[in-house]
């Protein structure tokens, strides 16, 4: 329904004006009362006049962070992109980058998590098997040594396993030495006197690198039929091996968790050889941020080969009465092989290929071919 | 202590390579090191500018951080030094330098890296002042007989300053101050124009120093 506007309606639109105008004038006036106050800093007009010029004339595209050039110049001078965006005379590595973008993430890497978690997860693994040693002791042949033995290992593998664990122990403690040394060993033997062990381990450790990688090669074409996963092995996997309950779990000439090491070796070890083959040739001239990636994939995968080489070590040598015994004389205990790789056992016991301790240590291994194993998919049930 | 530092102007620096040479030439440095450089960025588009780099000596070096010997120290003045005698070369401090100043000879079998050679900023090494074994693994001692490093005392256009911070920032302050008032002057802004004397200021486009 229309309704004529009231004379106090309107009454009340002026005041509402009025009262808007003199916010507004007063607005001004404080203004204009500002710009006329003389600041005692000249340098106040100077600013005032330099921004004013550096508006653009007209609200472009242009960004207002364009307006800097020096800011166009930082952005390139403190480049994210490691590929050089200068130009120099001098020729060398990276040489026209004014400012290394990987260098302090990379610093960052080695010293605040390579370093103390590398040594929290290493010295955590040694505490381990000590203290699964101290609680399961070692692990006995239960039905006693027997008399008779099997050819586990030929001469050839034997060679081999030696070649890639001494290779493996000298690069570890050169490694080692050269990661951990600084915080470790400079207050023990001096400054002057850990340089000589430092270069020592460093000149070693680039000398012998590339051979793991031969070695690793050897290893894997020799070894890498036996280590094919086949039926079995999960059910070794789900009773971990035998350390869950008390029963024996079958397996082959490998069980499952020895394959895993063999996998292991074969893909981490294979990125520690390559990253290093990488880091112990500058002479390609490769820049700074591969050889840094390098570094934190060579640090990465030694330390967890060292961790579970720890454990590989340890059941090869006091953690199971008769392990070392293949790996040393060529030939293990039947009773062993029985307990520990029963299918393999059973095959060759079928085979007649078990010998006497005379005959055993008649031969040590040399007359003898390569021992037989079961074919894949024939698990001797 | 003065906390010794170098600043490269990038308005004044003509990319003559002075620096470099001066520096090669006052420390005998190996063939195929160059512990200084100047890097030109845009080059020959507009807005070129050039830097003269090499060690900035760090407040906090990672190159120190880093290294598996612990060779680096850091002089009264503020000079990040190393000790040649216990580096082996391992290359860790030119990961980590955000400068690339660590430089690295050639050496050994696979021509891997040898002993690190960097700036010194004209200061020598941890060997007795100018003797002949510190002139031989380090270069000149200048900061010993009261000098600059020869890098900026050769720069013709005085783009390379080094010395006592307080006293470089001093001078670049001031640099900064004349060149906005040039700027002003000759109705351009940093946006438009490089910087070049003015014609109507009676000002400078840069102080003397």
């Amino acid at each position: 329904m229309y309704r004529p506007v009231s004379g106090t309606a309107i009454l009340r639109l002026l005041q509402l004006l009025i009262v808007l105008a003199l916010v507004v004038a007063g607005n001004l006036s404080a203004q204009t009362q500002a710009e006329g106050i003389q600041l005692p800093n000249p340098g106040t007009d100077l600013w005032r006049e330099v921004r004013q010029r550096a508006q653009p004339a007209t609200p472009g595209p242009t960004s207002p962070m364009r307006q800097a050039p020096g800011i166009d110049l930082w952005s390139e001078v403190q480049q994210t992109n490691p590929v050089p965006a200068g130009n120099t005379q001098v020729k060398s590595v990276d040489s026209g980058m004014l400012i290394n973008p990987v260098g302090d993430q990379w610093r960052r890497f080695r010293m605040e998590m390579l370093v103390p978690y590398g040594g929290y997860v290493l010295g955590g693994a040694l505490l381990l098997t000590l203290a699964f040693y101290l609680i399961r002791g070692r692990v006995p042949i239960h039905a006693g040594p027997s008399d008779k033995r099997l050819l586990r290992y030929t001469v050839y593998e034997r060679m081999i396993h030696w070649f890639i664990a001494a290779i493996f122990l000298f690069l570890a403690l050169t490694g080692l030495t050269m990661l951990f040394g600084r915080s470790l060993l400079i207050p023990l033997l001096g400054p002057e006197a850990f340089s000589l062990l430092a270069s020592a381990s460093k000149e070693g450790h680039n000398l012998f690198g590339p051979l793991f990688l031969l070695a690793l090669a050897l290893i894997f074409f020799r070894f890498v039929r036996r280590n094919i996963y086949q039926r079995g092995d999960l059910a070794w996997l789900l009773r971990g091996g035998g350390v869950i309950g008390s029963k024996h779990v079958p397996s082959n000439f490998f069980n499952m968790g020895e394959k895993s090491m063999f996998w292991m070796l074969v893909l981490v070890g294979g990125v520690t050889a390559l990253s290093g083959i990488i880091l112990v040739f500058p002479i390609l001239g490769l820049g700074r941020e591969l050889m840094a990636l390098s570094h934190v994939a060579h640090g990465v995968t030694a330390m967890a080969m060292m961790v579970v080489i720890v454990g590989h070590i340890y059941i090869g040598s006091i953690g199971m009465e008769g392990a070392l015994e293949g790996m040393a004389t060529g030939y293990c205990d039947l009773n062993w092989a029985r307990e520990h790789h029963d299918w393999w056992a059973e095959q060759c016991e079928q085979n007649g290929e078990v010998v006497s301790v005379e005959e055993a240590a008649g031969t040590e291994g040399f007359a003898q071919g390569a021992p037989k194993h079961a074919p894949l998919g024939e698990t001797g049930k | 202590m003065a906390r010794m530092k170098f600043y490269c102007d990038a308005e004044r620096c003509i990319e003559c390579n002075g620096c470099v040479t001066a520096c090669k030439n006052e420390n005998e440095v190996p063939w195929g090191v160059n512990r200084r450089r100047v890097v030109t960025i845009k080059d020959g588009v507009p807005g070129e500018r050039s830097l003269s780099v090499a060690c900035m000596h760090c407040s906090d070096a990672p190159c120190a951080a880093v290294c598996p010997v612990d060779c680096f120290y850091t002089t009264e003045d503020g000079v990040v030094l190393h000790d040649k005698d216990i580096c082996i070369g391992c290359g860790y401090c030119f990961y980590a330098c955000p400068f690339g100043a660590p430089q690295f000879p050639a050496d050994g079998a696979f021509a891997t890296r040898g002993k690190m050679d960097k700036c010194t900023f004209c200061a020598g090494g941890p060997k007795a002042d100018n003797s002949a074994e510190e002139y031989r693994k380090y270069g000149s001692n200048r900061l010993a007989e009261g000098k600059l490093p020869l890098c900026a005392e050769m720069c013709s256009t005085k783009a390379l300053l080094a010395g006592d911070a307080d006293v470089l920032s001093e001078i670049y302050r001031k640099r900064i101050v004349y060149r906005a008032a040039s700027s002003l002057q000759r109705g351009v802004s940093y946006q438009d124009a490089t910087l070049r004397s003015p014609s109507g200021l009676t000002g400078r486009a840069s102080s003397n120093e």
